[in-house]
């Protein structure tokens, strides 16, 4: 299973996330893989997340490659930059995709300090 | 980094273009001049010539921050000019830079023209101009077209191009664009110069498409200026230079106001010309509280956004926390590819409470209670930030340490340069440091949210809660920071508790917050009013005598406008109009040596040595809350405050002010004026 399907696998496990109890809408993601275009539909209601592989139209639609889509489930990549240099294109309520950027992890920093999450 | 003295900006929000005084770009790779947006110079060279001469301003017109008319004409300036030829050139800047260029010919004789417009383009972000960067990773390229040029950049996905056209027959070529024109005697030529800024995605579209198609086009922005002037109250005084100052700075923040690309097209503040021409947390907070009585709706998308990209995770490039507010966001190539951790980056200590004290001020002026609870849960995280993350070595206080050790700020306050926070000998503490003021913001922060959660939120034990840690806040912060000795507050705590012993203007903020007890106010007041913290413009950021005091020091000994309005906010809240009134008269009269346009700071030499505050090399101009200044300033003076559905008024004004009346001042009462008189028994 690749970090992505395992990323959507997730959040339809979550099914809601309270950070979101203020945010409606739907963002597709469409993702490429040479000729292929792998599409997921993630609908959020106040909070309540349903995903779906489908090209339903969105309010929002995130476009990257399957490999900057693997590094973003991975939590490698840091969304805003990427959109600024052009790896990753959203059209519609940019905002919304910033929210949504939120579900991603990402990858824990060097362990050279004891941060506040260790204490 | 070179001054740029003698600079004439033409300003919409993060997209400027600064220039000589005769409207020309000559960019050496340090100075921050040229035509930019994003972030990024989009033009580094914008040089007009005529039959090989260079141009010589006569008059310049920058009353509208969106439009700068240069009247030039050829050759180097001497004492006599034979101006037979002469020229206007009237800039504009929206989307795009358009310039109208008009020559006349007013001698006798028909003349053949060579004109010349030299364009060149670096792309350079604006972290490589401050910091002298000449290598870029990428390339760049040119191409002449029939009627264009467009210079580009690429690395990798990352593209930036600017396209420049006119309006009339010009020749092109890779370094400008020529016409050749003959005027007979009394016959005027014009063309109309675009320059089209482009950030293009891989697909050919604009990044910034969305937000510019919710924009309104450059021919409705007089009208926005106009409605946003006729918005705010309307001044009356005899006061000549306060009215300078006061539509000066009105325009002003008109001019930083800029559209985030998130946000759908609303307006923050940006935080100043030339370096902080984008979002800044603590900037446009600190903005918006100086702002509430004359433009409050910069505050709903402010805290908006903020809360939009509050953070989530743990990062530790970005220093991100779940709840903490951001400190700066960029959008050039140094942020897109991760060079500078503005994406966004959090290395603040002080927005997340001031995040939390807007909202409750916000509240209090507006009556906006929706919201209020709108941002309950954004509110809650930056308070659950304070006590989960700040709290570095679990002793109660706001700690900074940075966690990006290569591009991160060691300082996280409002006075983020290396240097300035030390001891009175010039030792620097160790880290994780705690400064005062932010644990002042800290205590204002949940007194307010108590406040919230009581009358909005409808959580009682919240409220309860929030007040109990206030008071232990109260108690602890003024026995480890008070120094009994000196009658002031600690600048810092040094990283094992140590009191850095330094007196700084950040004891005027602690004023402003209410966390010392009345009694100690006196003391605390003598010292920012004493010689060596005021200046006779100001408060010094530093005390002169210390060793690392320094009048032209960036935080070391130089005025900063923003610093004092807090501070006179600070001395009204405990009764000293006086003294807030002398710092208000010392502001505004040196606003009248920049022509009403406080810039981000001035140096810290005494006024009765220079007569006139003495300009800061590389200080922003302008600046959003030096604009800003000028607004708490006058609220101060006039000692507006919210009560309730009322707006209490209760004037103290300097010696130099006759009659001040704020009419028309938007709030939950409607509108209402404020009205304040010089009382004869006063000095």
């Amino acid at each position: 299973m690749t970090a992505t399907s395992a990323f959507f696998d997730r959040l339809t496990v979550a099914g809601e996330d309270p950070r979101f109890s203020n945010v409606c809408g739907s963002v597709r993601f469409d993702i490429r893989d040479g000729d292929q275009v792998e599409q997921w539909l993630l609908e959020i209601d106040h909070g309540r997340m349903r995903v779906s592989r489908s090209d339903g139209p969105a309010t929002t639609v995130i476009r990257a490659s399957a490999q900057v889509a693997e590094a973003m489930a991975r939590g490698e990549v840091n969304g805003l930059a990427a959109i600024t240099r052009g790896e990753i294109l959203v059209d519609g309520d940019l905002n919304l995709a910033l929210r949504i950027g939120r579900l991603f992890p990402r990858a824990p920093g060097p362990p050279e300090h004891d941060g506040p999450g260790e204490r | 980094m070179r001054d740029i003295a003698g600079t004439v900006a033409c300003i919409d929000g993060n997209t400027f273009m600064v220039s000589d005084a005769s409207g020309d770009v000559e960019t050496s790779p340090a100075t921050p001049v040229g035509l930019f947006a994003a972030d990024s110079r989009f033009l580094s060279r914008w040089r007009l010539t005529v039959n090989g001469e260079c141009m010589t301003a006569l008059s310049v017109d920058n009353s509208q921050y969106f439009e700068v008319t240069f009247f030039v004409v050829p050759g180097a300036a001497v004492d006599y000019v034979q101006a037979d030829v002469s020229a206007i050139r009237r800039r504009r800047i929206g989307p795009d830079l358009t310039e109208s260029l008009t020559i006349f010919n007013y001698g006798e004789r028909v003349m053949d023209l060579d004109i010349r417009l030299e364009v060149a383009a670096d792309f350079a972000d604006i972290f490589e101009i401050k910091f002298n960067v000449v290598d870029k990773v990428g390339s760049h390229y040119t191409r002449v077209g029939p009627n264009e040029l467009r210079l580009g950049y690429r690395r990798a996905t990352y593209h930036r191009e600017v396209v420049v056209s006119a309006s009339e027959p010009a020749e092109f070529g890779p370094d400008g664009l020529r016409f050749a024109i003959r005027l007979n005697p009394g016959e005027q030529w014009s063309t109309r110069l675009q320059a089209a800024m482009l950030a293009l995605r891989p697909d050919g579209v604009d990044l910034r498409s969305a937000l510019r198609a919710q924009r309104p086009d450059d021919s409705t922005l007089p009208a926005s200026l106009r409605a946003w002037t006729a918005a705010a109250p309307t001044l009356d005084t005899e006061s000549v230079a306060l009215q300078q100052i006061y539509q000066r700075s009105l325009v002003d923040l008109a001019a930083l106001r800029f559209a985030p690309l998130s946000l759908g097209g609303a307006a923050v503040p940006a935080a100043g010309l030339p370096w902080f021409m984008t979002l800044f947390g603590r900037d446009s907070l600190l903005t918006c509280l100086q702002t509430l009585p004359v433009t409050p709706s910069l505050t709903p998308p402010t805290l908006r956004i903020l809360a939009s990209l509050q953070g989530a995770r743990t990062d530790d490039v970005l220093e991100e926390d779940p709840g903490r507010i951001l400190h700066e966001l960029r959008y050039g190539e140094s942020a897109a590819f991760e060079e500078q951790p503005h994406s966004p980056y959090y290395g603040t200590v002080d927005a997340s409470p001031l995040f939390v004290v807007l909202l409750d001020e916000y509240e209090r002026w507006s009556g906006d209670a929706a919201l209020v609870l709108e941002l309950e849960p954004e509110a809650r995280a930056a308070l659950a930030w304070i006590d989960r993350y700040a709290d570095l070595n679990s002793t109660g206080y706001i700690w900074y340490r940075r966690r990006n050790r290569a591009t991160g700020l060691d300082n996280q306050c409002w006075k983020d340069s290396w240097d300035s926070i030390s001891y009175a000998d010039g030792r620097l503490p160790s880290f994780p440091r705690a400064t005062c003021e932010t644990q002042g913001y800290a205590y204002d922060a949940k007194i307010r949210a108590a406040r919230l959660a009581r009358t909005v939120w409808n959580d009682q034990a919240f409220a309860d809660r929030l007040e109990r840690e206030a008071a232990a806040l109260y108690d602890r912060f003024n026995r480890d920071f008070w120094l009994e000795e000196q009658g002031f507050y600690a600048l810092a705590l040094d990283h094992d508790g140590t009191p850095v012993d330094s007196l700084s203007s950040n004891i005027g903020h602690l004023l402003w917050s209410g966390i010392v007890p009345p009694e100690r106010a006196p003391r605390v007041v003598e010292h920012l009013m004493g010689p060596a913290l005021f200046s006779g413009w100001g408060v010094r950021t530093f005390a002169e005598g210390q060793r690392r005091y320094n009048p032209l020091g960036y935080h070391n000994g130089t005025v900063w406008p923003f610093d004092n309005s807090f501070i006179a906010w600070g001395l009204r809240r405990y009764g000293f109009s006086r003294e807030a009134g002398r710092i208000a008269e010392g502001i505004l009269s040196a606003a009248t040596y920049f022509q009403g346009r406080l810039p981000e700071a001035f140096g810290g030499f005494d006024r009765n040595t220079t007569r006139f505050p003495v300009r800061y090399p590389t200080a922003g101009s302008p600046q959003a809350w030096s604009s800003g200044a000028s607004m708490l300033l006058l609220r101060t003076m006039l000692g507006i405050d919210p009560h309730e559905d009322h707006l209490a008024v209760d004037p103290a004004l300097p010696s130099i002010f006759e009659r001040i009346a704020l009419l028309d001042i938007p709030g939950r009462w409607g509108k209402v004026d404020a009205f304040a008189r010089r009382r004869p028994d006063q000095p």
